[in-house]
């Protein structure tokens, strides 16, 4: 049985689509991951799954429950984790714990061996209120709250928007033992980097999945030859980059440009650093490099929007 | 039961660290029962009085004494012509102008009907009806005065007819005694329906109801946990309030406390359950609030406390049947003036039963966890 089951779900708000015959398949077990720029879709498929929400058509389950019949039986067996910070910013920490431990029925001490990794970090704030957290504080207390019933299925909406480096690093950290604890995570992310700690990743677009896959599968699909550019000026640097006659795309990507070219040829680095002298750039550096998540991103979504 | 003993703990604790939602609870309304009750003032003093005495005579003279020994009046102006006095009421200058016409006193020793004519300045209704009441009253009394010395046998003989009034249960139509009952559950209904109306959309404002929502509380316990904290807070007040009216404004207590204790709190459940639901199906503070004060505009202006419902139009006071404040200071003001019983009162008391049942319904009904 399937931890997360989306079957041709569709959800407009108004005349816009939100979520277009989306069908997935989350396994038990399974660190899941929905990535896809800000208006993908990927907020509504949380709320549909955590019954926040009702689809317009299509069927979903999660842990084997049909998301309108069991709708009860769903808000017992998931954790969800809303994108925006949605505890009680007038309570502190071990209130709004013991809070969610309450309405669920259970208490804190009962589950604290799943929380205690996690909560042995916020202990020392404990009588904070939650208003009063940082971004990365803020977000581990939300994820003890929903973990706290002991749940089967964690759904997290963007749960590392807005923290910082360091603490997102930690929180995908505790992610991973959460899995090793059997619990099946469906995270989203906006951050591709991210998209490589996942086992499989959905990328979305528009309320479309565009292609669900192992991030090893994901980049090694990539189709065409590329090179990573690097010269003093970005901005010119793209442009003679695009007008380059054998560029199939090009973006910036970090400090360097990312270069795919239509054809592979064996000295295609050679002449492109000619072109690039020639075009008075200096020093130029190309290199090949294997294809990211992000390249492939970008290549289907230039594939669904045919260039302008 | 036991997860609505959370959900209140959670609100109290939310409501004890929130200031000044907290002093609006505990302090305004008190605040505001003491201001208001001795601004509610319906005896007006010192109203300006100008006086027209053509007659000139001791008994003028002892009418006029008469008008000036009263808190009422001040005998501002003395004029020679009404025509003279009718400019001192266009100039606003006067409330009053009594006018002595000349054979005032010859008048009242042989024919025993004497005329006097007051002139009121109506502009102000409320205070034109009470100068010319007030005035009527002075010329009574100085009437009783006379009447042993020159017209009781005139009187006796004739067996001449007097009204004379008899205000029951408020015998000396103390403002106060009718007023502060009233103003106390008014004040309170707008406070516990604002707070009601406040809370479940601020959740969804903060965001703190989409984390609610996915747990398995039950919308009737959900609104169980907001309805009974406003509750109490509630009953506290009207507890205060009815202290407050006891030994400040001395408002006298016929009837049974015990059982308008228990009609309140049936009859709090109407304002909460209301806001709860305008709550629940407002989507900002600020459009629930709009809604709620379209509500409670309507019930206060409509309850009888400041205008009342007999001088109404037929369609308001059908509107009015359910205006659950009418019915609340209607029984407050029977039980604890009149002595009524829960017998005399049953009426109205099922038709707040009814209502409290309807709204809360449907406010569990309207509360959606789900969307779309």
């Amino acid at each position: 049985m399937p931890a997360v089951e989306l079957i041709n779900i569709s959800k407009s708000y108004g005349a816009t689509p939100a979520a277009r015959e989306v069908s997935l398949t989350v396994e038990a077990g399974e660190l899941f991951g929905l990535i896809g720029p800000d208006g993908a879709g990927k907020t509504t498929l949380f709320r549909i799954l955590t019954t926040l929400l009702l689809a317009d058509a299509g069927t979903a389950t999660v842990a084997g429950h049909d998301v309108v019949r069991d709708f009860r039986a769903i808000r017992n067996v998931v954790g969800y984790m809303p994108g925006k910070f949605s505890l009680y910013q007038d309570l502190t920490v071990q209130e709004n714990l013991e809070f969610f431990a309450a309405v669920f029925r259970t208490t804190v001490a009962e589950n604290y061996d799943l929380v205690r990794d996690i909560y042995e970090q916020l202990a020392p704030f404990k009588n904070r209120r939650a208003g009063a957290l940082s971004g990365g504080m803020k977000q581990k207390l939300a994820l003890c709250c929903a973990l706290i019933h002991k749940p089967t299925v964690l759904l997290l909406d963007e749960p590392t928007t807005g923290v910082d480096a360091v603490s997102r690093q930690e929180f995908w950290h505790m992610l991973g033992t959460l899995k090793a604890r059997g619990i099946t995570i469906v995270v989203s992310t906006p951050y591709m980097d991210e998209a490589a700690l996942c086992e499989r990743v959905a990328l979305l677009q528009e309320g479309q999945v565009l292609r669900v896959d192992t991030p090893d599968a994901l980049r090694q699909s990539y189709p065409w030859p590329l090179y990573a550019v690097r010269a003093a000026h970005m901005h010119p640097l793209l442009q003679d980059l695009r007008a380059y006659p054998d560029t199939h795309s090009c973006y910036a990507f970090g400090e360097s440009a990312h270069l795919s070219l239509a054809h592979a040829a064996p000295d295609a680095a050679a002449r492109l650093t000619a072109y690039l002298t020639g075009k008075g750039h200096a020093p130029v550096v190309v290199a090949p490099v294997a294809a990211t998540i992000e390249d492939t991103f970008m290549d289907l979504l230039a594939q669904q929007q045919p260039a302008a | 039961m036991r997860i609505v003993w959370f959900l209140i703990e959670k609100e109290v604790r939310q409501l004890r660290r929130n200031r000044t939602l907290l002093a609006l609870l505990l302090v305004a309304p008190l605040i505001q029962l003491v201001l208001l009750s001795f601004a509610a003032n319906y005896e007006i003093e010192n109203l300006t009085l100008t006086v027209v005495d053509q007659d000139h005579s001791p008994a003028a003279r002892r009418l006029i004494d008469k008008f000036q020994y009263t808190p009422y009046f001040q005998l501002t102006r003395v004029r020679p012509s009404s025509a003279a006095a009718e400019q001192d009421l266009l100039a606003d200058h006067a409330d009053l102008v009594l006018v002595i016409p000349p054979r005032f006193e010859r008048d009242l020793v042989h024919g025993g009907a004497a005329r006097v004519q007051l002139l009121v300045n109506g502009l102000d209704n409320v205070k034109a009806g009470l100068a010319s009441s007030y005035a009527a009253g002075v010329v009574q009394a100085y009437q009783d005065e006379l009447r042993p010395a020159t017209v009781q046998a005139a009187v006796a003989v004739r067996g001449g007819l007097e009204v004379v009034p008899a205000y029951w249960y408020n015998p000396r139509l103390n403002y106060k005694t009718f007023m502060v009952p009233g103003i106390l559950v008014e004040i309170i209904s707008l406070i516990v329906m604002m707070v009601a109306t406040l809370n479940i959309v601020r959740e969804k404002e903060i965001g703190t109801i989409e984390q609610l929502n996915v747990t398995p509380i039950r919308k009737w316990q959900f609104i169980l946990g907001k309805l009974l904290p406003f509750w109490v807070a509630g009953l506290y007040q009207f507890s205060i309030g009815l202290l407050l009216a006891r030994f400040l404004f001395h408002v006298p207590m016929v009837g049974s406390v015990p059982l308008l204790y228990g009609i309140m709190s049936v009859y709090l459940l109407v304002p909460l359950g209301l806001g709860l639901l305008i709550s629940s199906v407002s989507n900002t503070q600020q459009q629930a609030l709009f809604v709620a004060f379209f509500f409670l505009i309507i019930f206060v202006l409509l309850c009888g406390l400041f205008t009342p419902t007999e001088y109404m139009p037929a369609w308001a006071r059908a509107l009015d049947a359910i205006n659950p404040l009418l019915y609340i200071i209607d029984i407050g003001r029977r039980i604890l003036l009149k002595g009524s019983t829960l017998r005399d009162v049953l009426r109205p008391v099922l038709i707040l039963l009814g209502m409290a049942g309807a709204v809360n319904t449907l406010a569990v009904w309207r509360y959606r966890k789900t969307s779309g």
